[in-house]
């Protein structure tokens, strides 16, 4: 076997939204001003899990839904890296759905990147947690009749520290996005990125998204949590992106009392 | 010369509380304890008891029956008086009956103490009386316990013991009670022998979802938290604490999780990722008997095939089985520093009995000392994460230094990156499958107890190491020579030098299970061709006295 032809290959069908998502990831770390060498990339499994291995950082590709845990431990072990996940809707909300849940609450500093496509595609088109009503696939051949998960609903109701949507399809307000949440210093950061896949999801295209993201309006007060879940309820004719709620509780690291003598790497020897 | 008390109750009777109290004041005295709990899965009522067993010797067993049992409620009395030797002595927290000594613990701790809590001090200073035993080692213990509490806290307990002492002062004589020898005052119990020795040994991060019987070397981490500097978290599911645990030790810092058989059962892909990204993941597994939710608060040795399995795919894993407190401290230590020379997952096996046994001990080591993680540095370079070395080990550089550190799931090439290369995967599989060569030429040996020459040998692993030495002892004693041999690590394991060892003598498999596991085992490493059964599985601990009494017939 050609060992060059499967390892310098990118997995991704052509105009899959992963790509833009990949470039602007790239420009963010720099505009963020993050040292790649103290960057980590977090995956679990699925095409989005794959971007990890196709830039510069390092990398923890682990087990499909288990970025979230992963990405946890390694942040409390050294809080001084930047832990980024970069994993689909169906690791982070399906097969991660307890992590997610969890780690709403427990607000550790790491971030979270999800390629939201509402659709399977690693295992060839079946419904995603997020597909909308009436999807339909080969496994769910009368259309999907649970009702989409909502992610930004959830996270500005558990006070989730940082809650924004963005669309691949508009790389320089994604970037701007991501930009923020390498930023946010105040805990678990949420981006969810819509992300159109061109193989699987017929319905929410590049067009589709298009017509309906809307940028939430300049006025907005994001530490409104009333409002932030106005907006986070929005779907359908209407997608509100952009920072939708910001909370200003304290993260797990300050207030955990071993982590406030230093990063716990640290603490090893010098004990 | 032994003797053994059984303290009998409902659930929030505070039958623990005299337990420990007792097994306190008696090791103050200088005699040899040996104690354990016996509970039901339940917060309140039932029947609870803990078991105490006191000698001039060293002590490794309970027995069957008890020679003095206080029983705290009627339901008590009614379970276990028909288990009470002859001669013997029963204090009942109740009204006289033929062969009954009533004392009201409670009525009296109103009384004297204020308070129905303080039943337990009343029964401890009772059992110290009837026994023929000074009060005053327990009466320095309540003061060192309850001075923070202040003078009238103190006082009230002291009341307490001596009305207990003097009501049950006729019974002194009844039962020949051993005499103190100067054992060691100090005590430890298994689980926290393994909190001890996990945090000395620089554990830096603990994730688990409480479960018995393993929740106790969980809680004692968090109590040790602060001062070794450990983040213990409570992790959502067992899922999330072992991929917690591979994340940490991904960024460097000694990281384990305490779980059991259930719980065990939903991290086993979490197992297999420690062993592809070649993590040294630390867990304690204190199993109880199953399947499913089984006996929640009994004990049983019945997951070791599952163990020394878990994991999809193959890979290199230490499983250890200790059989003391003392055993618990010394391989949570030896194993920790195995997982990080072989960069790979370890289990240390442990069970409700052992978890909550209680044995004097000369005093575990408190102290900091950071075992090797075998880092290098990481300088940059061409660093390759799992570069191909005879040993298979590959140098182990952290995250956050000049070279990225890259690991995956998914099969990979040296520098960590996801391939479909076939040629790589036997390279990498080949590599890792290695590290289990190494680790199996430093396999710590079986234990053997009992004369060199026996024709018979008990086998056995894990917790039922203390009964088969009483009973190879009580053999040998009469005139029946018998000898043991003790894995106290259970995977892998080296064939030749145990098949030697054995040679044709009769063998015969001492283990909680239903099934004969560990004989399974040694059979697939070519040891055995056929051996006897000896099984326990009704979810209480072996005694000394039982197995001697069935290698008889």
């Amino acid at each position: 076997m050609n060992k060059h032809f499967f390892d310098s290959d990118i997995a991704w069908c052509p105009g899959c939204g992963d790509f833009p998502i990949l470039r602007t990831l790239d420009k963010a770390i720099a505009a963020a001003g993050v040292d790649r060498k103290k960057l980590v990339l977090v995956s679990g499994i699925g095409q989005a899990a794959k971007l990890p291995h196709y830039t510069q950082a390092n990398v923890f590709n682990g087990l499909h839904g288990r970025a979230l845990p992963a990405a946890v431990g390694i942040k409390l072990a050294n809080h001084e890296l930047e832990v980024v996940i970069t994993s689909g809707d169906g690791d982070m909300y399906g097969e991660g759905g307890n992590h997610f849940l969890h780690n709403l609450r427990r607000n550790v500093g790491v971030k979270a990147f999800v390629h939201n496509n509402q659709v399977y595609g690693l295992t060839k088109g079946q419904a995603s947690p997020t597909s909308d009503l009436g999807f339909v696939t080969k496994v769910q051949p009368h259309g999907v009749i649970s009702p989409a998960f909502n992610p930004m609903a959830l996270a500005v109701v558990e006070d989730c520290s940082f809650v924004a949507r963005s669309f691949a399809g508009d790389p320089q307000h994604l970037q701007e996005m991501m930009v923020a949440a390498l930023q946010h210093r105040g805990g678990f950061a949420l981006l969810d990125i819509l992300q159109p896949c061109v193989t699987f999801n017929k319905v929410n295209t590049y067009q589709w998204y298009r017509q309906r993201v809307r940028k939430v309006e300049a006025s907005h007060d994001p530490y409104d949590r009333a409002k932030a879940l106005d907006l986070a309820c929005k779907w359908g004719e209407e997608i509100p992106i952009g920072i939708l709620y910001l909370s200003k509780r304290p993260s797990f690291e300050e207030q955990q009392v071993v982590l406030r003598r230093g990063r716990l790497v640290g603490q090893f020897a010098d004990q | 010369m032994d003797l053994q008390l059984r303290i009998a109750g409902a659930a929030g009777q505070g039958v623990e509380t005299t337990g420990d109290l007792l097994v306190e004041a008696f090791a103050a005295l200088g005699l040899h304890v040996f104690a354990t709990q016996t509970y039901m899965s339940r917060i309140r009522g039932g029947v609870n008891w803990f078991d105490i067993r006191i000698a001039d010797g060293e002590l490794f067993s309970l027995r069957q029956h008890a020679d003095l049992l206080v029983a705290l409620s009627k339901e008590a009395l009614e379970w276990l008086r028909g288990e009470v030797a002859d001669p013997g002595v029963t204090l009942f927290n109740g009204s006289d009956g033929p062969g009954v000594t009533a004392i009201g613990f409670e009525q009296i701790a109103k009384e004297l103490g204020g308070s129905a809590i303080m039943a337990n001090t009343v029964a401890a200073g009772a059992v110290l009386a009837a026994l023929g035993y000074e009060v005053s080692r327990l009466e320095e213990l309540l003061r060192d316990r309850f001075a923070r509490k202040g003078e009238e806290v103190v006082a009230a307990n002291l009341r307490c013991v001596r009305k207990g002492a003097e009501l049950a002062s006729a019974q002194a004589g009844r039962l020949q009670a051993p005499r103190p020898v100067g054992a060691p005052t100090a005590i430890c119990s298994g689980n926290e022998a393994v909190g001890l020795g996990a945090a000395t040994a620089g554990v830096k991060f603990v994730a688990s979802y409480p479960m018995t019987p393993s929740t106790g070397v969980f809680t004692f981490l968090a109590s040790a938290a602060d001062e070794y500097g450990i983040v213990v978290e409570q992790a959502e599911d067992e899922i999330a604490a072992i991929n917690m645990v591979c994340g940490a030790t991904y960024a460097g810092v000694p990281a384990m999780t305490t779980t059991s058989g259930g719980g065990f059962a939903l991290m086993v892909e979490g197992v297999a990722l420690a062993g592809m990204l070649e993590l040294p993941a630390f867990i304690f597994l204190g199993q109880r008997p199953g399947p499913a939710t089984g006996l929640p608060t009994r004990t049983a040795q019945q997951d070791l095939k599952f163990a020394i399995n878990a994991g999809h795919g193959e890979f290199a894993k230490a499983v250890f089985a200790p059989g003391t407190p003392q055993q618990c401290y010394d391989l949570t230590r030896h194993g920790l520093e195995l997982a990080h020379r072989y960069q790979t997952p370890v289990i240390l096996m442990s069970d409700q009995f052992l978890a909550d046994m209680r044995k004097n001990c000369t005093g575990l080591d408190t102290s900091y000392r950071p075992i090797n993680r075998h880092i290098v540095e990481n300088l940059g370079g061409d660093y390759l994460r799992y570069a191909v070395t005879e040993s298979g080990v590959s140098p182990r550089a952290l995250p956050g230094g000049e070279a990225f550190v890259t690991v995956d799931s998914d099969e990979h090439t040296e520098d960590g990156h996801i391939t479909e290369d076939l040629e790589a995967r036997i390279r990498l599989q080949d590599k890792r499958m290695r590290k289990l060569e190494g680790m199996r030429a430093e396999t710590l040996p079986p234990a053997w107890h009992g004369p060199p020459e026996a024709g018979h040998v008990l086998i056995c692993w894990g917790s039922t190491y203390g009964p088969c030495r009483e009973a190879v002892e009580r053999l040998n004693a009469a005139g029946q020579p018998t000898a043991m041999l003790h894995f106290s690590q259970v995977w892998p394991l080296r064939g030749e030098p145990i098949r030697e060892a054995l040679g044709d003598r009769r063998v015969t498999c001492v283990e909680g299970n239903a099934t004969g596991q560990f004989a399974s085992v040694l059979r697939e490493v070519g040891v055995l061709s056929d051996c006897e059964l000896m099984l326990r599985y009704d979810g209480l601990p072996f005694t000394g006295e039982e197995i001697a009494e069935r290698v008889r017939g």
